[in-house]
């Protein structure tokens, strides 16, 4: 043994005492010893021993540089976006929400989720300091008419093929991220939207993208818009809203919505080049196809690995799971969807990580994972850290999350025609697409998902305002018990965490937990917290 | 040749000292986590009094 290594075992061992694993396991605190009652504000940082808390340091500091970055390369927009925009003072909460994601991380899987951690922020940095220099509210800029701004739940790829062009998703920077770092900033939006008449029982998401609308938080770039009636019926509302009140010449491009039939290829392919079609014509310039050949070869590679990793996810010896998979996994494929070659680079990273952590049998989390759990859970379980939380409180780890299955097939980069099926096949599965909407087929899906990647349970969320999954509720809970999947219901109302709040959801594992199968806590200082005013 | 030597050996003296300082008014930093403290309790209310002061445009459209 090296004499750094004693050195480092020796202080590892005087300080064991403040780390929070370490305290649960002797009966003598937890995780939730060190925060001050209510904020989600700690009082100091998780110790994990010396050479994790330095991974977790370092960590930080580079996501720090990213965030200095993005500053220094766009000072005034940056300022005067924090002055117009409520959501962008959520943005400060990130340091926040990255350290209560990885909370109980050590190891290799702490690494993999810094990686997959920095691939976004560095990523979403650079969009924050692109859409504010070119925002017309705050002054625009020299690229401001040289954007496509898309409904973010269309994914961009298609995109990609207008050289000069820089497609910007709309709802990205105030809603759809940002509402996972900071509970309270949807409601706002929700209000607003509330205020202008829409009823209160649609779904909160749809809500706060037209509250964000209403209140003229949308950052304005481009000569033209494309909304969507992806991926359901609330957002076909939504859509409406946005368009009326933005003003822009909008195409809507409707997918079809029984997208896993054959018959529904031709008819969201023609919509992909109506909109094509559309963008030429009010841009005036060609579309590409080389240039998309392009990005589609980086798409392709990501799916790839994205395939690799699912054959290490069905063992117990994926370094990669929970949050740090779900959440990279969303963000790489809707937000940057090949755009983005950095992704690859963190993909070839890790997935060399997890082939050696596979092949030494390395177990994460310490060996204490009890259940493995296919979660169906869309952005309510981000802004709760509800992988993290199952992880550490009941050894839950959640294997994969339905946002990880969206469009995964390859896409042929020699042939336009068949190109352009196999592009439509992976547009039409986008972000809550592939689980939620299409039909009863994709819904039941789910148990044939646990059972390929050897799970026990499924924690599916039940969002109390979605009209159509309330529909099936009843049939899961009977296929649940038919199939023999422990099965956990998770009542949520999406963003707005005044109507269930995230201790409400977590007692909804408690009590399945405690009750039905009788089991204790791994941290019991996590089992029931008040957690109301952190963001 | 000496000469040199002394002034490389006194800068990257003063580099390792730099170096220090920062390392140890960052680790405080994040150990204390000392930047959430002070959004959380500072600049996020005196931000969200600013928001909440904002007069927006409340027209149908």
């Amino acid at each position: 043994m090296k004499f750094t290594d004693k050195l480092i075992d020796a202080v590892d061992k005087k300080l064991e005492r403040f780390d929070p694993l370490w305290q649960a396991e002797h009966g003598v605190g937890g995780q939730r010893s060190r925060y001050y009652d209510k904020t989600g504000v700690a009082k100091w940082r998780e110790w994990r021993g010396v050479k994790d808390t330095f991974y977790d340091y370092s960590a930080w500091l580079k996501n720090l540089a990213a965030m200095a970055g993005m500053v220094a390369s766009a000072p005034l927009p940056i300022l005067k976006g924090f002055w117009e925009y409520r959501w962008m003072g959520s943005y400060l909460g990130t340091f926040m929400f990255i350290d209560r994601l990885f909370e109980g991380y050590r190891g290799t899987e702490l690494r993999i989720a810094h990686m997959n951690m920095y691939g976004i922020v560095q990523n979403l940095t650079k969009k924050i300091a692109f859409i504010l220099a070119n925002d017309k509210r705050l002054g625009g800029g020299p690229d401001s008419d040289k954007c496509i701004p898309f409904d973010e739940t269309i994914p961009p790829l298609f995109l990609k093929g207008f050289k000069g062009l820089t497609p910007v998703p709309m709802q990205t920077l105030p809603e759809f991220i940002i509402c996972d770092i900071d509970q309270h900033i949807e409601p706002y939006y929700i209000d607003v939207a509330e205020s202008f008449g829409l009823a209160a029982d649609v779904c909160s998401r749809c809500a706060a993208e037209a509250g964000v609308a209403l209140d003229d938080a949308f950052p304005i770039l481009g000569k033209v818009m494309l909304s969507t009636n992806m991926p359901c019926n609330a957002s076909e509302a939504t859509s409406m809203f946005q368009r009326r009140r933005i003003g822009l010449p909008d195409f809507p491009v409707t997918m079809a919505m029984q997208h896993a039939e054959k018959e529904a290829i031709p008819y969201s392919r023609q919509e992909l080049l109506n909109a094509i079609a559309f963008v030429e014509e009010h841009y005036g310039v060609k579309y590409d196809w080389d240039t998309f050949y392009k990005y589609a070869e980086i798409m392709n590679e990501q799916n790839a690995i994205e395939l690799e990793k699912w054959e290490i996810f069905k063992t117990p010896y994926s370094a990669l799971s929970g949050i740090a998979e779900t959440l990279y996994k969303l963000y790489e494929w809707q937000s940057a969807n090949g755009a983005d070659p950095y992704f690859n680079k963190i993909d070839r990273k890790v997935i060399e990580i997890m082939r050696q952590a596979y092949e030494d049998k390395y177990q994460p989390f310490g060996g204490k994972t009890r259940h493995r759990a296919f979660l169906w859970g869309p952005s309510a379980v981000y802004y709760t850290d509800f992988p993290t939380w199952t992880q550490n409180c009941w050894g839950i780890t959640i294997v994969l999350n339905m946002d990880s299955t969206m469009g995964y097939n390859q896409i042929d980069t020699s042939d336009r025609e068949k190109a352009l099926d196999d592009l439509t096949a992976l547009e039409q599965r986008a972000t809550m697409r592939h689980h939620a909407v299409g039909g009863w087929d994709n819904v039941n899906a789910v148990w044939d998902w646990a059972k390929k990647f050897n799970c026990d349970m499924v924690l599916m969320n039940d969002n109390i305002a979605c009209k159509g999954m309330l529909g099936v509720h009843a049939m899961m809970e009977e296929q649940a018990r038919d199939l023999g999947f422990h099965f956990i219901f998770i009542e949520h109302d999406l963003e707005d965490s005044r109507t269930v709040s995230r201790q409400d959801m977590r007692n909804c594992v408690n009590n399945y937990m405690s009750v039905v199968l009788n089991e204790k806590p791994l941290d019991p200082t996590i089992v029931e917290f008040d957690d109301s005013q952190a963001y | 040749m000496k000469k040199t030597l002394a002034f490389l050996l006194k800068a990257l003296g003063k580099l390792v000292l730099i170096a220090l300082i920062l390392f140890a008014a960052t680790f405080a930093l994040y150990i204390t986590n000392g930047e959430n403290k002070l959004i959380y309790y500072v600049i996020r209310p005196f931000l969200n009094k600013h928001y909440d002061a904002q007069v927006r445009d409340k027209r149908i459209v």
